[in-house]
């Protein structure tokens, strides 16, 4: 091979694997990423059950009931609106009524919201950015 | 004392002024003098450094509160260690941190480097010099540790007890040692840009420095993703949060410059895509500290209504990086050409090895910036998380994974692909038969276990391979073999075994990933389980008094099959008083390899209590495989060849076969 | 004066550092090349010295000194120098700038962002000193750390529950009290503290638990002043504003004129009246202010405070008007405090703003308006 074919060949794979990257990463960023979401907007976005969304807002008072085991269900909600939840699983350590929560998860055929990781406000370590200033926003919760 | 170290820290900033203009123009009119003023200034700047933290230290070891610091972020009841360590557990005090180790390295170039051409090593040092300068008007102007408050409170208001644990002591010193040693990179190839010359001598001074960085990151980076998996009681090991992508994007890129520097040092070649690394590899640590110290991660909305710090780090950000890049587009030109190689050769697989290493950058980049900017630009919220990053970075990690091996059995400049993979038949057919047993015999295991837990194993053989095969085995006799192995460079096993480390880890993230089992259920006391095999009992929950915490500890019981009780597992929910935080301890229980995670939740109303238990088969891999790289490195940095400035000894290097 | 010392100390130190290798005549003039070449040659001693110690290969000792040969003799080429007078002119200008510039700078940044005049204050040393030059804060300090030690020192405890109540701790005074009663008996001081500090930490109402507080005291004495005036509290808090009135008539009657609580029963007397005549029965009774000049403290810096709280509220609530809460919450200060006039103000604004976000958060305020006996236009 030519110094100039060597170069070339160099340079096609670079593009080719560049390539794929970029359409990996534009495929993924169109499936995987999931949009946050607050009650008041789920009547109005229109979620296919099964698709994954993060659902934020407030524990609402008095909802939240323990069932048999592990099995949990509270109503999340934004003033607004409310959203009724279920979850399996450990609630996080800061998960208090009137607190914020942020869940992910798919919605059942039958509208509640099934969460597979519930995330408390004060999780400092492990609360999504994006949340808190939507809470806010909302004025939902005041620091 | 607390003023002479505010004291020390403004002359430090003066000093770095210095140490960024005297040299600079010394080594531009050529006089030895102010070139040797930057020694000196440098020195001086890590002395009156190392002063201002150690009277940080002191006050928060000695709860002097008059510091809006320490009250802030300490407390007199703290246990000791948590008085040290809050030093850097907090903005300010970490910030400070950073310049003590840029400025450390600063030293060390200027102690060390006399072996150096004078004008490099006054470049570098200047260059230095501009990034302490910088660091250093950000901490006094917006960040000042030494504020004070008077009167002084009574008490302080305590340190997140998430940030009171050991690993907070390690974790970020490891990962600043990780970032700011780039930066010494990033003043090398500056100043190579500045005098628009570069050799092997420039590699050989720059790998060294590379591979110390490169270490000291894995280890935070390691330390981190153990620390968040133990003392955050869900389990996980790494989340693609912004702040670890933020530390992990520099590692990759960091990496690569590894590998790239080596093709510089050895073959000559790649001198412009190494400088170009060196340049962004220190950019993305410039970004991870913007990322983290900004606010800009809690909210884009939070860095616009307080923008002092995060502009002010934005600035430094743009300042740097665009020089660079701008001083790079200028007079990367000036550099002389490298040499020729063959795609197939030890070189063109250290080429693919970057190409993979720069597009993984990539891609965790834009996952990282991608929702920051969509924010900012049209208010949507998008959460980029684990998904996407196993989507995109996954599939580019399996092929650079499955050629690792390959690399270091290729010859330099022109290899033989075919004798490579005769040679790693014996790996080929171990990964082969792990990934057949996996797949037929062990439950639950999918394609996807078994295709990865293959690959691990390939790269642990394929590492194995590769000294065997550089010992001769097979070829001499095996009392040769043996031999010809104790007597092979540092450096070559520093290669095999940070490639074997990388493949220690692989198992670890995919054995955890797809076999690990996890089941909720409430127990009372008394109640057993199985789980993995073992029985797990529950003996109840007892009330502790810590220090500065009470905390509910719950008792488990791991007993194997015939009922002996192997040992005892403590899962604790605490609470902290000053800050009125729970938090929750796991309770970890290691088997062999594997680690039986317990994780306490909340009491049932029929006096039980909601227990999360994880079977982890394999999962201390991970973190083993990362010592095991570190070892590589360490290894690698201390063979001599790297610290004498003189060529490769290799056969190849000086008799060259022309190019075709 | 230490400080000082040690600053000019620490100034000379950096600018030594600056000055010594400016004046050092060490290699004036030291060429680019010349310096390579002692670089060159400090790599051959060094490998010869790795040679005999076997670090490294004879063979490729060999080789390596070849190729650093052959580096000597590339730079061997061109050696060019500098032009020696105007060098060393140009070096001295620059020195003296830098050595200036190291005082100079460090002193005037330190002038502006420093303050030399505060001393250290570990807290060791704060607790162990002349308890005469101490601060409230750190006399408590002290002895909490002296209640740590001696758990059981009821009159420790006695002594600290009310001085927590008067530095706003009122959770801490609560516990105070309780040990203080637990281990020296209940008087009808003391409970009727507890009482106290049991309302100011529920943020000024008198809870069940602090009204049985009051109760218990008056066992202990029939006439304890501060237990009958909260008793009455409760009563207006609960809308029985004739019996509280009444309640505390007979207190006011009951008392010396010189006590310090005619002024206060005086104060509450009077806002009931207002209320009753202003409201009906909707609007609870005694108000924070009565609490907190209950307890004799500043009374006018606290009004103050609170004036300051719900300035800042409504300045809170002109940048971020979309807070249902924050409204509800200004109209009530504002009704509180007896400003009926800047209360319709805020009412109308609420209503404005949240009429804007859409939504009937504006009705909802209009309603609890209404409830408080104030109707917007």
């Amino acid at each position: 091979m030519t110094r100039k074919q060597k170069r070339l060949s160099i340079i096609a794979g670079a593009l080719a694997v560049l390539g794929c990257a970029t359409a990996l990463t534009f495929v993924a960023l169109g499936q995987k990423t999931s949009y946050f979401y607050m009650p008041a907007d789920i009547t109005t976005a229109n979620i296919q059950p099964g698709e994954r969304i993060r659902l934020g807002g407030l524990v609402e008072k008095g909802s939240v009931v323990r069932g048999q085991g592990t099995r949990v269900t509270f109503a999340v909600t934004d003033a607004a609106d409310s959203v009724h939840v279920t979850y399996d699983g450990i609630l996080p350590d800061l998960f208090r009524e009137e607190q914020g929560v942020v869940t992910e998860g798919v919605f059942g055929d039958d509208g509640t919201f099934v969460a597979d990781s519930v995330l408390a406000k004060h999780d400092e370590t492990y609360m999504p950015k994006d949340v808190a200033d939507r809470l806010k926003e909302q004025g939902v919760w005041q620091e | 004392m607390v003023e002479a170290g505010h004291f020390a820290l403004v002359l430090a900033f003066v000093l770095a002024l210095v140490q960024a203009s005297l040299p600079l123009i010394g080594a531009r009119i050529g006089d030895a003098r102010l070139m040797a003023a930057g020694n000196s200034a440098a020195l001086a700047g890590f002395l009156m450094t190392a002063i201002a933290f150690a009277v940080l230290t002191a006050a928060y070891v000695q709860s002097d509160f008059s510091l809006l610091n320490v009250f802030e972020n300490s407390h007199s009841q703290k246990p000791l260690l948590y008085k040290f360590t809050g030093t850097w557990g907090n903005h300010e005090g970490s910030m400070l941190l950073w310049v003590l180790i840029l400025t450390g390295f600063g030293a060390l170039v200027a102690l060390f480097g006399r072996n150096l051409p004078a004008t490099l090593r006054a470049n570098v040092l200047a260059v230095q010099g501009m990034i302490g300068a910088a660091f250093f008007l950000f901490i006094l102007l917006t960040s000042n540790p030494f504020a004070r408050l008077d009167p002084a409170p009574i008490e302080g208001q305590d340190l997140n007890p998430i940030l009171q644990d050991v690993g907070l002591a390690i974790h970020p010193p490891l990962l600043y040692l990780g970032y700011v040693g780039f930066s010494i990179c990033f003043s090398f190839a500056i100043a190579a840009l500045i005098e628009g010359r570069i050799d092997a001598a420039w590699a050989r001074w720059v790998r060294p420095w590379t591979l110390m960085a490169w270490i000291f990151l894995t280890g935070g980076i390691a330390m981190g993703s153990f620390w968040a998996y133990y003392e955050l009681g869900w389990g996980g090991f790494w989340f693609w949060d912004p702040v670890e992508n933020a530390s992990f994007m520099p590692w990759l890129a960091g990496t690569a410059l590894l590998h790239s520097a080596i093709v510089m040092e050895k073959r000559s070649a790649l001198k412009i895509w190494t400088i170009l690394l060196s340049i962004l590899t220190f950019s993305l640590s410039l970004l991870g500290t913007f990322l983290v110290r900004s606010g800009v991660l809690t909210s884009v909305h939070a860095f616009a209504t307080d923008p002092t710090r995060g502009v002010f780090i934005l600035t430094i950000l743009t300042v740097f990086v665009g020089g660079a890049l701008a001083l790079f587009a200028w007079r990367a030109q000036a550099l002389a050409p490298g040499g020729l190689f063959q795609p197939i050769s030890r070189e063109g697989a250290l080429v693919l090895n970057n190409l993979f290493l720069s597009t993984a950058t990539a891609t965790v980049f834009v996952g990282t910036l991608y929702p920051l900017l969509l924010e900012a630009l049209t208010g949507d919220k998008i959460s980029v998380g684990a998904p996407f990053f196993e989507a995109t970075f996954g599939p580019l990690m399996v092929p650079l994974l499955i050629a690792v091996p390959f690399g270091p059995l290729l010859a330099w400049k022109r290899g033989d692909l075919w004798a490579a993979a005769q040679r790693l038949v014996f790996a080929f057919a171990g990964a082969l038969l792990v990934t057949l047993v996996v797949a037929l015999f062990i439950d639950r295991a999918s394609v996807f276990a078994a295709l990865g837990l293959g690959l691990g194993v390939w790269l642990v053989l394929g590492a194995l391979t590769d000294l065997a095969m550089k010992a001769g085995l097979g070829k001499v006799g095996f009392a040769a073999a043996r031999r010809r192995l104790a007597g092979l460079p540092r450096a070559a096993f520093g290669t095999a075994l940070a490639h074997l480390g990388l493949g220690l880890t692989t198992l670890g993230v995919i054995s955890v990933m797809s076999l690990e089992t996890e089941h909720i259920i409430t127990m009372k006391p008394g109640e057993t389980t199985d789980v993995a095999g073992y029985e797990l009992r529950f003996d109840g929950l007892q009330p502790h008094q810590g220090a500065n915490y009470t905390e509910d500890r719950g008792v488990f019981a791991l007993m194997a099959d015939d009922g002996r009780t192997i040992t005892q597992i403590v899962s604790s929910k605490r609470l902290y008083t000053a800050r009125q935080m729970p938090t929750t301890e796991a309770g970890i229980a290691t088997r062999g390899l594997s680690q039986l995670y317990v994780s306490l939740g909340d009491p049932t109303d029929d006096g039980g209590v909601v227990v999360r238990i994880w079977w982890k088969p394999f999962v201390t891999l991970i973190w083993i495989g990362s010592i095991v790289m570190m070892a590589g490195g360490t290894l690698s940095l201390s063979d001599r060849r790297l610290r004498v400035g003189a060529p490769s000894p290799r056969k190849t290097a000086v008799t060259p076969v022309p190019a075709e | 004066m230490l400080l000082w010392l040690t600053i000019a100390f620490l100034t000379a130190a950096a600018s030594l550092a600056v000055l010594l290798p400016l004046a050092s005549r060490r290699g004036e003039l030291a060429g680019a090349t010349e310096h390579d070449l002692e670089v060159y040659k400090d790599q051959l001693a060094e490998l010869e010295r790795d040679a005999a110690r076997g670090l490294i290969g004879g063979e490729e000792a060999e080789q390596a000194k070849a190729e650093i040969g052959r580096r000597i003799l590339r730079i061997a080429g061109g050696t060019q120098a500098v032009d020696g007078v105007q060098g060393a002119r140009r070096t001295r200008v620059i020195a003296a700038a830098a050595v200036l510039a190291v005082p100079l700078l460090s002193w005037g940044l330190y002038a502006v962002l420093g303050s030399p005049d505060l001393a250290d204050q570990p807290l060791q040393a704060r607790m162990s000193k002349d308890p005469s030059d101490s601060t409230a804060d750190e006399l408590v300090r002290r002895a909490e750390e002296h209640l740590r030690a001696n758990p059981s020192d009821g009159r420790g405890w006695d002594v600290l529950a009310p001085i927590y109540l008067r530095m706003n701790r009122p959770a801490e005074s609560v516990t105070a009290y309780r040990n203080a009663m637990r281990l020296l008996g209940a008087t009808a001081r003391r409970e009727s503290g507890l009482g106290e500090a049991l309302v100011a930490d529920a943020g000024g109402v008198v809870t069940a638990e602090a009204a049985e507080a009051f109760e218990r005291a008056l066992q202990h004495d029939r006439a304890d002043p501060k237990s009958r005036f909260f008793l009455a509290s409760a009563m207006a808090q609960e809308g029985r504003l004739d019996e509280a009135a009444d309640a505390w008539r007979r207190l006011a009657r009951d008392m010396p004129q010189d006590s310090p609580w005619q002024g206060v029963v005086a104060a509450a007397l009077e806002q009931a009246g207002e209320m009753t005549a202003a409201q009906d029965e909707t609007m609870p009774g005694p108000t924070r202010e009565d609490i907190e000049a209950a307890s004799d403290l500043d009374v006018e810096g606290r009004a103050e405070m609170i004036e300051g709280m719900v300035a800042r509220l409504d300045a809170r609530l002109r940048e971020n008007p979309a807070d249902l809460e924050g409204w509800q919450r200004l109209v009530r200060s504002y009704l509180v405090l007896g400003r009926k006039d800047d209360a319709l103000a805020a009412l109308e604004r609420g209503i404005a703003a949240l009429g804007a976000e859409g939504g009937d958060a504006a009705e909802t305020l209009r309603n609890f308006a209404a409830q408080q006996g104030l109707q917007a236009d």
